[in-house]
Formats: C-alpha cells, structure tokens, sequence
C-alpha cells in the first residue's frame, strides 16, 4: 500500500478530498450563477432563420445569431432636396457596408413620399458608378436572382405602395463599401399659402391579414427593433432652395434644424436633430409676403425632330374661405382605430382630437362613434343629437379605450357605409387612424363604391404616418386629408376640418385652356373638377402642342358668387424638366385609383408603359443595376434590415399581430432551470427528512 | 487563497494509506485525467455542441447538465476506481472510434449520440460499480443539444395528446371544449397548443431533477431504469394539468396576463419535480463529496 504521487495541480490528484461544508455552498453558489449566466445569455433561443422566408407582417428583430453575418448593413441614409418653385428634387443616399465574413443580401424596406416620382437609381460600388435601368417587374426580379446566383453585385428597388419601397442589395462582400442613390421629384403644392414638405423616415408596421386567415394584400415582412432601442443607421438631410421668390417662416414641428439664408431666395435647412429618424421630417415654410409660386409652367420636350412631347403644370390658388350665413345641420360619424399600434401616445392624441371635434359641434348636429380594432363598438345605434350629455357620454367612452388588437379597418368601414342614412342629411364620415394596415386598395374602393352620399375626411394620427392611406382615402371620399402628429396641433385641424365642412371654397368647378391646344390633362374632367375644400390649389397637369399662347380659364361657385381666375400662359420654362415625371406620376396615379376601384390589375399593361417610357418607378416596374464582375462563389445570406418603431408607437403594434391567437407555452427556460436547481438544492439541504 | 484551501476537507490518512494502486495506468494521471482524455477524443462532437449553442439553434440547457456531471465527478472523484472495467473501456473506446468515423456519413447530433454513449461507457469503466452510474450517464445524453431534435420528432404526438387530455379535463370540468388537430376550441375562443406548449422541455427538466437526484441520493441503477417511465406519466399529467389551466384562463374574455401566465408553468413545474424528486430518490442521502 502505497500513496499514489499525484501532480501539482489537485484536480487531477488522486484520490480528491472531499469537499467541506464550506465548499460545498461556493460550489453550490458558483453553479447556480453559472447555469444562470449560460441560460440568460443564450435564452431563448434564437436559431439562424436567415434562409427561411420570413412570416408575413411585422415581427420583432431577434438579436444574436451567427456573428459572421452583419445584420445591420445600412449605415447611413442621406438625403438631398433642392426646392425650386413648387417642385422638389430630392436624391437619397443610402450607404451598405458588409462588416461581417459572409457575403450578403441586404433587404430594407424605407419610405417615400406619397406623391414622390421615382425617376433614376445608381450604384456606386468600389470606384464604379452602376446606372440602373427601369423594368418590368418580374423581369427585373428575374434577372437581380440570376445576378446573385452567379455572384454578381445587384441592387433592386421595388415599390410595395405609392410610398413604401424595397431595395434588395445582393451580394455585398465582406469589407464592401457601397453606395445607392434615389432621385426622385415631387410637387409641393401650398395651402393657404404655406408649404409644407414632408420626408417620411420610417415604415410603421402594418397589420397585415395573412393569406391563410383570409387575408388578399401582399407586404413585405418588415423585422422591428422593439420600443425605444434606436436605429443603428445615421441619418441626415439638407434642404436648399433656389426659389423665385425669398422665403421665410422655416420652422419644423418634427426635427431640430439650423436655417441658413433665411428671408432670401436661396435659404438652406440642415436637420441637426441627434434622436433617431424615427418619423416625418416636416418642414413649413412660406415665401415672400402672400404670394405663392403658383401659376401656369410649361415645359417644351425636345424630340429627335424638334416635336418631343411638351408638358404643363397649373397650380390656381382658391379664393379665400368666408364663413356662410346660414349653416344647415349635419350629421357626423367617427371612426375611430383603437388597435394596437395606436396604444398610449398616438390614441391620447387622437382623444384630444375627438374632444375637439365633438366637443364643438352644434346642438343641431346629430353624431356617433365606431371605435374598432379587431372587432367594432358603435356608440349608439343610431345617430344622437350633439347635445351635452351626448358629448360627455361619447368622450367618456373614447377615454375609456385602451388602445390593442388588430386593425379591422374595413370591415368597420363596412358597417359605417350600412348605416341608414336620410336623403335631406348632409354626412361627413371622419376616419381616425394611423393607417398602418395593408389593405389600402380595398380600403379606397369601398369609401367609393359604398361612401359615395357622404364626405370621407381621413386623420393620419401619429409621427409617421400611412399618408398613402389617409391621402387616397380623403381623395375617393371627395374629402380631405389631416395629419396630426402631436396633440398640441389637435385644437387647429379640429377648426380647419370646421371651417371646411361649413364652407367649401370652391365648388363647380370647370376649368378651359383658351388659345393653347392641350391634351392628355390630369384630371380628364376639365368640365367637372373635384370641390376645393379647404385652402389647396387646383392641380392641372397635361401635354401641348403648337404655340405655347393663350390662358387658362378656372371658375367656380365660391361663398360669395361666380369665382374666375384667369392665368396667362408664360414662356416655356427649360428648366421644368421635372414636368415630365409629375405628369406620368400623376397619370399613374389616376390609373392605380381606377384599378383599385375596378379590382384586380386591369391597368397594368397602362402603368408599366408609362413606367418603363417615363423611367419611373411604379407597382408594375423595378429599377436594376447589375455589377458585370463576378465577385464570389458564396451564397449570399439574406439579411433584413430592421426598422425602428415610429416615434411613440409601443411594441403592441408588433406585438398584438402576432398574439391574435393564445397559446399555452411553457415558461421560459432559465427561469424553469432555476426552478429545478432550487428543488434540488432544497431536497439535498434536507436529506435525510424526505 | 484561504477559501480555497478550506473548500477540501482535510485527507483522511486511512483513507489514501489504503487506496489501491493500479498497475496498468500511469501514477501520474487520475482518473479524471483518464475521463479528460476520452473527452478530448470526442473533440468534433464537443466543438459542434458548442457552435449549436452558440449559434441559438438549440437551448443551452445541455450546459447545466454538464456543469452538474462535472461538479459530480471532481466531487466524487475519490471514490472512482484505480482499476477501470476492462469491458466497459473497451467499449468506450470502441464508441469512440465509431463516433468520429461516423462523422463522414451520419448527421451530427447522431454521432454527438454515439460519442455520449462513448463517454457514458468510460464513466461506466471508471464509477464504482455500487454507486450511481446510471444518472450521471443519463447526464451525458442530457448534456446534448436535444431539446429542438425532441421537439420536432416527439413534439407534435406530445401536442395532440396534451390537447386532447385538456380537453377532456375540461370537458369533464363542465367547460365546452374540443380539439381539432393540434388547436382547442375552448368557449368558443381558439386556443393553439404549439411547439413551445409541447411540455418537452418539461421533459428535459424532469429528467434532470430524476439524473441529478439519483446522483445525490446515490440510487441504485435498477431503481433508476425502473422508476424512469414514472418520470415520464408525470411529466404528461403535469403538463395537461399546465396546459388546462392555462387554456381555461385565456379562453375568458380578459385573457391572462403574461406574469400569471410564467407562474402557473413555473408552479406546476415544481410540482412535477417535486414528485419526480421523491420519486428518484435513493436509499443513502450522501454528501456532495
């Protein structure tokens, strides 16, 4: 019998002395902290979905996953606007890097203005600028899969609506640095004699019905990053104006900003907001004294025989609103979204909303209220006279909403448009939403088809808004279109919505080109243009031909009797070149709304040809650039860029969609882990009495 | 310094003076050293375990079963044998070749399988052949990546029979219910059972508790095979009592709130390890060590 010489170290000493009191509670204590520790930092799990398609609508950004793959690949976003009259031209720079070992396919769906003409796209990657070209849609998708197959550099960009877009950057390699610029024009059209341009940051996430639930829209699956973590992309954006006019008042409700210039033609406006680009950059300004740049432009094109088409833009200002005499009873219905999305600080908006709406009507006014989410309650069963009980009864009942479930938009509206209605009633129908639903298309072609005897007035509540939704409804509604993004503006749309019901400002209206020969004119309906409601301009686009000579006639019934407004044709502008992609914007527009009235896609053969003559991005055309250059072997993953919820907007909104159903999972892991380490350590403490 | 040296008792010199020598083994490698070696020829199996955990596509709860063998052996250290079973190191060894070979042609968790075996074999060689060798082989599977290959190969028949007891229970209990795939009507509300209400990882802890107790308690490996299937009837009834409360409260019109939500599975957990606890345990009560 011997003692076995054991080394140094006394683990591998044998045999081991057995532990004492002591150290068995530190290794007690250590194992828990240890199993604790391991669990809480891989819990739960979180598996590497990259390859699977992702389930459709919102869904949250889970962190973690492989760390060879950059899962944030945008860096930055850029924008550039240069505001010239009444037209914008804003080019973005959105700028991908790889920082990872894996080469791979950024995905990120961004926003857009809803009236934005997307005309051009280039790629600059490694020293190399990539002009992409327009195609058809499928025929572009086509060809971005067979270029990053073969392990080419390819960006696509699609449109998902008018003012929600998709680019797909496949194959960025490790350590690339690349570089896609968007040019886009749009009208910024005053009102009142104020402007407001609007750049939308972020894309609120959507109810979206699945299409095994029965749900007919598409939308891309857009991954969050949950309340309150901010976005890792920088953001910046520059304003210059070169305006015939000074301009003045620049102020933005929505971001800090340094104004340089101001008072002058050529004022520029820098955001220098540091807070996440989490909703609408806005920016107000107004130009010298009461004067707008309004008016007829014309544009003459340059064909290969000197007769290339010619373009006209007329903006006519209203008269001013006055206040009628005599105002006849109304009846008022609210809709109003009291989902998800819409808890806490978007519904507390739209409560002082309402209390300003409501709370002002007049006792000859008759009223209800339709709170929906998933389901809808009505406030009463029919219309109740707006006396003061009612009032307090109706805003007693909206300060009871709570704010959760889905968004059953249309079915709401549904039983909105079943409501009996008297023939001798005038009624307005005020939908209160932030929009963030999939379903537009089917949303427009009801307030049409089945809205038709009543106003539809749309309030978009909330930073950021679906303007594409609150817009095309006001528009099929013969309505107009509010945006409130903080309750303090509440009490102001409250009166201008008022003032609007009780006297259009312009209504009748025909308008005629007298001396100068046009066609192809949006609206189509020159004899029977839409009612002016409130402060906005007459738009008129269209083509000529011939000499530009002549005048525009537009009259009207105004408050105070027959309204004229003649505007002489000036010398064609060859700076307006713009002219050209706001037409067919506004062509296309005219088309999508008669195909979503129409159902199906009746007008796509109409959209991709003005798409594809116009190099203009629309639901039917893509734009493309191909890198020729095959740059690896490697399968690129896909990875989803995610998005940062709008400015209080609370996770509910991602949330709520996808606890539709309750289940019954078990609890979560570590806690359950701990759970059992305790019972054992409970039954070990007391061995012997057991 | 102090708290380390007073974390090992003092050695009993009767003790060591008796320990047996063995001839076959180098003096200056411990059984643990042995244990340590056949592990590190597991190394492929050990490498894809840890890209599994890192990577998230499984639960790391194969780390605490793990931690608790460790813990186990270094504490049982001096009563493991200075003359391992020659059969069973054959074996190991055996597995163990079979283990990496299998690596060209099988699926990973496959030969993680096999290399367990492998490893289980050697704690077979090396444990004393009275004490617990059963659980802490039982610990070796438990440390594999297994919850999501259990979820997906038992989880869906765990579903349907989970939904269907629950909805008898319910029925019986005068609430309207039925099962319709693997989703209950409850109330008229719908109520999904899911993957994660399969009760498989309430599986994975009730084994656990059973290896861990076992292993304590220094159980006999005969009572432990033969109370095994115990652990399982009781981790079914706990999780169709889990899963009818759960379903009977979020069926009301007010739902359940997530906090009751993790208490109820959290205390019908306990129960269930509870049982499975006594169930488990031996007839000594030894220390740790």
């Amino acid at each position: 019998m011997r003692r076995v010489r054991g080394p140094v170290f006394p683990l591998l000493r044998h045999p081991l002395a057995p532990l004492s009191r002591t150290g068995r509670v530190v290794v007690c204590v250590l194992f828990a902290l240890w199993a604790f520790a391991m669990s809480v930092a891989w819990s739960p799990a979180h598996a590497d979905d990259s390859q699977a398609a992702p389930a459709e609508g919102p869904y949250f950004q889970l962190p973690g996953g492989d760390p060879a793959i950059d899962r944030l690949p945008l860096k930055s976003t850029q924008v550039e606007a240069r505001i010239a009259g009444v037209i914008a031209d804003v080019t973005i720079t959105q700028r991908y890097k790889n920082e990872g070992q894996r080469p791979i396919e950024a995905r990120y769906v961004f926003p857009g203005s809803t009236r934005a003409a997307v005309h051009a796209m280039q790629v600059r990657l490694g020293g190399r600028v990539l002009n992409a070209k327009i195609e058809e849609k499928q025929r572009a998708r086509i060809q971005h899969e067979s270029a990053k197959r073969e392990g080419k550099t390819s960006a696509l960009l699609e449109q998902e609506r008018p003012n929600v877009f998709q680019m797909n950057v496949a194959n960025i390699l490790p350590g690339d640095d690349i570089l896609v610029e968007l040019h886009y024009t749009e009208l910024v059209a005053p009102t009142e004699g104020r402007y407001e341009f609007v750049f939308p940051t972020v894309v609120g996430p959507r109810y979206h019905k699945p299409s095994t639930a029965g749900g007919s829209s598409s939308f891309p699956a857009t991954p969050h990053l949950k309340e309150g973590e901010a976005p890792s992309s920088t953001f910046a954006m520059t304003v210059r104006f070169a305006s015939p006019l000074p301009v003045g008042e620049l102020r933005s409700p929505s971001h800090g900003i340094e104004v340089a210039g101001e008072g002058t033609p050529q004022a520029e406006v820098t955001v220098n907001d540091t807070t996440p680009h989490n909703r609408d950059f806005i920016l107000h300004y107004r130009l010298a004294g009461e004067r707008t740049a309004t008016g007829l432009t014309l544009f003459k094109g340059e064909g290969p025989d000197g007769g290339g088409e010619n373009f006209f833009l007329a903006v006519v200002e209203p008269p001013r609103a006055i206040a009628p005499a005599q105002i006849n009873p109304r009846e008022y219905v609210f809709v109003v979204d009291i989902s998800g999305s819409m808890h806490g600080y978007p519904l507390d908006t739209a409560k002082v909303l309402l209390r300003n709406l409501i709370g002002h009507l007049r006792p000859t006014d008759t009223f209800n209220v339709l709170l929906f989410s998933g389901s809808s309650q009505m406030l009463s069963p029919a219309p109740v006279a707006a006396t003061r009980a009612n009032i307090d009864r109706a805003i007693a009942t909206i300060d009871q909403a709570r704010g959760g479930g889905s968004t059953e938009i249309v079915p709401a509206l549904k039983r909105i448009a079943a409501l009996p209605k008297a023939s001798d009633v005038s009624r307005s129908v005020i939908v209160v939403t932030d929009g963030y639903v999939t379903v537009e298309n089917e949303v427009f072609q009801l307030v049409r088809k089945n809205l038709g005897n009543s106003n539809v007035f749309a309030f978009g509540i909330g930073t950021s808004v679906n303007r594409h939704l609150i817009e095309g409804i006001a528009r099929a509604g013969q309505g107009e279109p509010f945006v409130v993004t903080k309750p303090e503006m509440a009490a102001a749309q409250a009166e201008r919505l008022r003032k609007m019901i009780d006297a259009p400002v312009l209504t009748q209206i025909k308008a005629r080109f007298d001396g100068l020969e046009v066609y192809d004119v949006e609206p189509a309906t020159l004899n029977a243009l839409p009612d002016v409601l409130g402060g906005r301009p007459v738009l008129l686009y269209g083509k000529w031909r011939g000499e530009p000579r002549g005048q525009l006639v537009l009259e009207g019934q105004a408050a105070t009797g027959t309204h004229t407004d003649v505007v002489p044709v000036r010398a064609p502008d060859a700076d307006a070149s713009a002219l050209r992609h706001l037409w067919a914007r506004s062509r296309i527009q005219q088309l999508s709304d008669q195909e979503a009235l129409e159902g199906g896609s009746g007008q796509r053969e109409a959209i991709t040809a003005l798409g594809l003559h116009y190099s203009l991005l629309t639901q039917y055309t893509s734009f493309i650039a191909i890198d020729q250059i095959v740059r690896t072997s490697e399968a690129a993953v896909p990875v989803n860029q995610p998005l940062p919820l709008p400015q209080g907007v609370s996770n509910l909104a991602v949330g709520e969609v996808g606890a539709a159903v309750p289940s019954t999972p078990e609890p979560a892991a570590w806690l359950s882990l701990l759970v059992v380490l305790g019972l054992v350590g409970a039954a070990l403490s007391r061995r012997g009495k057991w | 310094m102090q708290l380390v040296t007073s974390m090992w008792k003092r050695p009993r010199a009767a003790f060591i003076g008796t320990a047996p020598v063995l001839a076959c083994r180098p003096s200056y490698l411990s059984p643990l050293g042995w244990l340590a070696l056949q592990a590190a020829a597991l190394w492929p199996h050990g490498a894809w375990m840890a890209r599994r955990v890192q990577d998230g596509s499984d639960e790391p709860l194969g780390l605490a079963a793990l931690a608790l063998l460790l813990m186990l052996l270094v504490a049982r250290s001096h009563t493991l044998r200075i003359a391992p079973h020659t059969g069973w190191l054959a074996a190991s060894a055996l597995l163990t070749l079979l283990a990496n070979a299998a690596l060209l042609a099988a699926p990973p968790l496959l030969c993680a399988l096999v290399g367990a075996m492998a490893l289980a074999a050697a704690l077979m060689a090396w444990l004393p052949v009275r004490g617990p060798r059963a659980p802490l082989a039982g610990l070796v599977m438990l440390a594999l990546p297994l919850i999501s290959s259990l979820q997906y190969y038992g989880g869906y028949p765990l579903r349907v029979l989970t939904a269907q007891l629950s909805a008898w229970a319910l029925q019986a209990a005068g609430i309207a219910a039925e099962r319709a795939g693997t989703s209950m009507l409850v109330r008229g509300q719908l109520v999904i059972v899911d993957a994660p209400c399969s009760g498989v990882q309430m599986v994975w802890m009730a084994w656990f508790c059973a290896c861990a107790v076992a292993a304590l308690t220094a159980l006999r490996d005969g009572d432990f095979l033969r109370r095994l299937p115990a652990v399982g009837a009781l981790v079914l009834v706990g999780n169709v009592l889990r899963n009818t409360l759960l379903v009977a409260l979020e069926s009301r019109p007010q739902g359940l709130g997530e906090t009751l939500h993790q208490g109820i599975g959290l205390a019908v957990l306990a129960m269930v390890c509870t049982a499975v606890a006594i169930t488990m345990k031996g007839a000594r009560h030894d220390d740790l060590a």
